[in-house]
């Protein structure tokens, strides 16, 4: 074996990239992990909560030494009007260490040091320009001037894939796959003022999740996620229905932060940083390749990412196929595996994580295509509860009535009905 | 201070000022074929179009990197001359402490 060929080189540390890298680390393999950001996790933004499950199979037991936020027990479903919303709040503290809100940055920087140690060898600060692409065999990367060449590459560019894009090896990113999501973080005092905003026990966490009037009709959604001591607050807009808007996603995103039922969770922080990331949602049907000669493709570069209104999956993820990148890898055994062998990859994918893929197929086509939900329906939950609560000095309204008014706003209710139908057999 | 700026003030980055990641042709943009949805769909309101004096200008200084852009401007997309979309290099742009 050459001395100076690697035996995979990894393209950028996320969490996909990372969790690769530490995997065939850990297994005896050399490789060389390239992160453009000063440090792992510098250019990385989440919403941020990742299902622990993924954690658990990088690490095993370690994974609880990870620096995660709070352990989600009350989760809160939002549904959002201009003013007013109705929320559905589950306490679920049976979840046992399930889910964790996070921020990504010191998480990955945690990792990058555990694939380190592990034997990684990571550099910071360096953007791969290009692939070495000989006779249609990826056989490495350039990057400040320099040739890097490796058995494999495992991009793990994250969701603009500028480096395969531009060798053709994958399809361009398709504009109707994707939004655009922007998160603002305040900082409180303490743990504890966290603790009486979100109204949970001490250090537990909680997320919310709203659709409705802040997306001005739009797919899309907000977030909130109680960190340690500060909050995460943000919004995710389908990027082409927003586009069509016309509207300033700024205005949107600022707006966010003044609505009733959403300023009591920031109210009082203070704003220590805004940031903005893409979120793949195009669904099974959209997924690129995911490796050819001389490479693989994992985590948000592969379209991995899935959002079904009440959860959304990335990290987890990304996580997953890193390990599968390497678990494939490493059963090929050394030297350079046929092209043949890395679509093992993708095998692997098809028997794990992609059958959640497959269950939500045309998902994202539903949730894009059904506009009500981002309107008519917020409207009509806060409209029916507060007629409910409504007491004024006119005879009361029978609850009969009540709901028989809130049936008469949906316009067509067959189809409704029908649309409400696919919904649930979508998701 | 008001508005994106103290949004991004709060942010950090390694600012590299003279090796725009992204560059546009202000003129061509004249006749954009998108609508200048840029100007709308950039979080960080880099993109600023001048009706008056028909000018949009692009200060790559700010940009979180997040690749709507991109995909929302067919030139940025396509590659069209004039227009191209790269990373920073050496770890400049954003810095993320929170991310």
């Amino acid at each position: 074996m050459d001395e100076d060929v690697f035996d995979a080189i990894v393209v950028g540390g996320g969490f996909a990239g990372l969790s690769a890298a530490y995997r065939l680390a850990t297994a005896g393999r050399s490789v060389l992990l390239i992160e453009r950001g000063s440090t792992c996790g510098a250019k990385n933004l989440t919403g941020g909560r990742i299902y622990s499950h993924a954690l658990r199979a990088l690490l095993g037991d370690r994974w609880q030494e990870a620096p995660v936020q709070r352990e989600v027990k009350r989760e809160v479903l939002a549904l959002l009007t201009e003013t007013d919303a109705v929320t559905v709040e589950s306490t679920l503290t049976s979840a046992q260490q399930e889910s964790y809100t996070v921020l990504a940055t010191p998480l990955l920087g945690w990792l990058a040091a555990e694939a380190e140690q592990a034997g990684a060898m990571i550099v910071t600060g360096t953007t791969v320009d290009s692939l070495i692409v000989r006779d249609g065999r990826v056989c490495g990367v350039r990057a400040d001037g320099d040739e890097l060449e490796a058995d494999v590459v495992i991009d793990c560019e994250g969701i603009n894939p500028l480096l395969l894009e531009r060798e053709g090896l994958i399809r361009r990113l398709d504009p109707h796959a994707v939004a655009v999501g922007a998160k603002y973080v305040y900082r409180f005092g303490s743990s504890e003022e966290v603790d009486r905003i979100f109204g949970v026990r001490p250090g537990e966490g909680a997320a919310v999740l709203g659709m409705g009037a802040v997306t001005q009709g739009v797919f899309g959604g907000v977030f909130c996620y109680a960190n340690t001591d500060s909050v995460s607050l943000g919004l995710v807009l389908d990027s082409v229905g927003w586009k069509a808007s016309g509207r300033p996603i700024l205005d949107t995103a600022q707006a966010l932060r003044e609505h009733p039922a959403l300023a009591r969770y920031v109210d009082g922080g203070e704003l220590v940083e805004y940031g903005a990331h893409l979120v793949y949602e195009g669904g099974y049907d959209t997924l690129p390749a995911f490796s050819g000669d001389g490479w693989l493709v994992c985590g948000d570069a592969a379209g991995l990412c899935l959002n079904r209104g009440f959860t959304i999956r990335g990290m987890d993820y990304a996580v997953l196929s890193g390990i599968a990148a390497a678990d494939t890898l490493i059963e090929a055994g050394p030297g350079r595996p046929s092209a043949q062998t890395l679509a093992g990859y993708g095998d692997r994918l098809d028997r794990g994580l992609l059958r959640d893929f497959r269950a939500t197929r045309g998902a994202h086509d539903w949730m894009s295509s059904t506009t009500d939900l981002f309107t008519v329906y917020p409207r009509l939950a806060v409209d029916t509860m507060a007629a409910l609560y409504h007491v004024g000095p006119e005879p009361l309204t029978p609850v009969g009535t009540t709901l028989w008014r809130a049936a008469r706003q949906l316009r067509k209710p067959v189809r409704t009905a029908r649309t409400l139908l696919k919904g649930v057999r979508t998701l | 201070m008001s508005g994106i700026d103290a949004l991004l003030a709060v942010t950090t980055f390694e600012t590299d000022e003279h090796h725009p990641h992204i560059v546009i042709d202000p003129a061509a943009c004249r006749t954009c074929p998108s609508d200048r949805a840029c100007v709308t769909s950039c979080p960080a309101q880099r993109y600023v179009w001048d009706e008056a004096a028909q000018q949009m200008t692009f200060d790559h200084v700010g940009c979180l990197e997040c690749g709507n852009c991109r995909l929302v401007c067919d030139r940025l997309f396509t590659g069209a001359e004039g227009y191209s979309w790269d990373y920073p290099v050496h770890g400049a742009g954003v810095d993320y402490r929170q991310g």
